[in-house]
């Protein structure tokens, strides 16, 4: 018993790839991350240009099926979506489906967190999934 | 005779914009920018990476066609090419036809000029033609 339990989570362990990840593939050093602002900062008024990075993949407007392209999504104030479906479009969830490398954002006053993930011409993330880590800014009261 | 180059200046004022961009059209409010590094930055490496930064228009592979989109080119160490043809192709014009925007750069040392300059899936700059300020660094 205790052995199959260790079987399921080795096979659970393979799967993620699998199960919980898009289609499209992307290479093994893709890297997203938010060039600006930086963690931690604090953007007084709460208004700002959130600028995108990206290595070693490029940017596709949504619906455009290129090899190791896709569009960012910008995620606010939440945990990421799953893998395997297409990523939500919410105030929580901005797509940058023209292919825009920036973002106009406005916050209100209080601590916010930013994480950008990247997804195919469908709006579903890669395998592996590619996403920055999360940030944290701070908007300060008038 | 004065008055007659007057004339000629204005008709060529007048002629030249529209003859002197492509096809595709840009909003006014595009806006292209080297992120990094900064005009007169002293880099002291000869590899070192490039942001490039667009705002209000979208980035697309070489070969999509959408409004409002294009692709970064890099003009290192030469002035502009005409804004009605095909940007050119070669150590002086580097492409980004996949849609990245940022690179790696290695050049070597001394002073170097860098410069954006979008287009669309063509190779043809906008009209209005989208390029960054021309920025002057050193390589040490």
């Amino acid at each position: 018993m205790k052995q199959s339990i260790v079987a399921a989570a080795m096979l659970a362990a393979l799967l993620p790839g699998l199960a919980v990840a898009g289609d499209s593939p992307a290479p093994d050093n893709a890297r997203v991350y938010i060039i600006w602002p930086s963690d931690g900062a604090t953007i007084p008024g709460g208004k700002m240009w959130v600028r995108f990075g990206l290595q070693n993949m490029g940017v596709a407007p949504a619906g455009t099926e290129k090899p190791y392209t896709g569009h960012h999504h910008l995620i606010i104030d939440t945990d990421l979506p799953s893998f395997d479906t297409e990523i939500p479009a919410d105030r929580n969830h901005i797509h940058y489906g023209k292919g825009f490398s920036e973002g106009r954002v406005e916050l209100p006053p209080g601590k916010h967190t930013l994480q950008l993930l990247f997804a195919d011409h469908n709006h579903v993330p890669h395998n592996p999934p590619v996403y920055s880590e999360k940030i944290t800014i701070y908007v300060p009261e008038q | 005779m004065k008055t007659l180059k007057v004339t000629i200046a204005l008709a060529a004022l007048i002629a030249l914009p529209g003859a002197m961009a492509g096809d595709s059209p840009a909003p006014k409010n595009a806006y292209l920018y080297i992120g990094w590094p900064n005009d007169g930055e002293v880099i002291r490496s000869n590899e070192f990476k490039v942001w490039f930064g667009l705002r209000n228009m979208g980035v697309a592979p070489a070969g999509v066609e959408k409004p409002f989109t294009g692709h970064h080119h890099l003009i290192i160490d030469a002035p502009l090419p005409p804004m009605d043809q095909e940007i050119p192709s070669d150590h002086n014009h580097l492409h980004f036809g996949k849609g990245q925007t940022e690179t790696r750069l290695t050049l070597p040392s001394g002073t170097h000029t860098l410069q954006l300059l979008l287009a669309d899936h063509n190779h043809v700059p906008h009209n209005p033609p989208i390029m960054s300020e021309q920025i002057t660094i050193t390589v040490k």
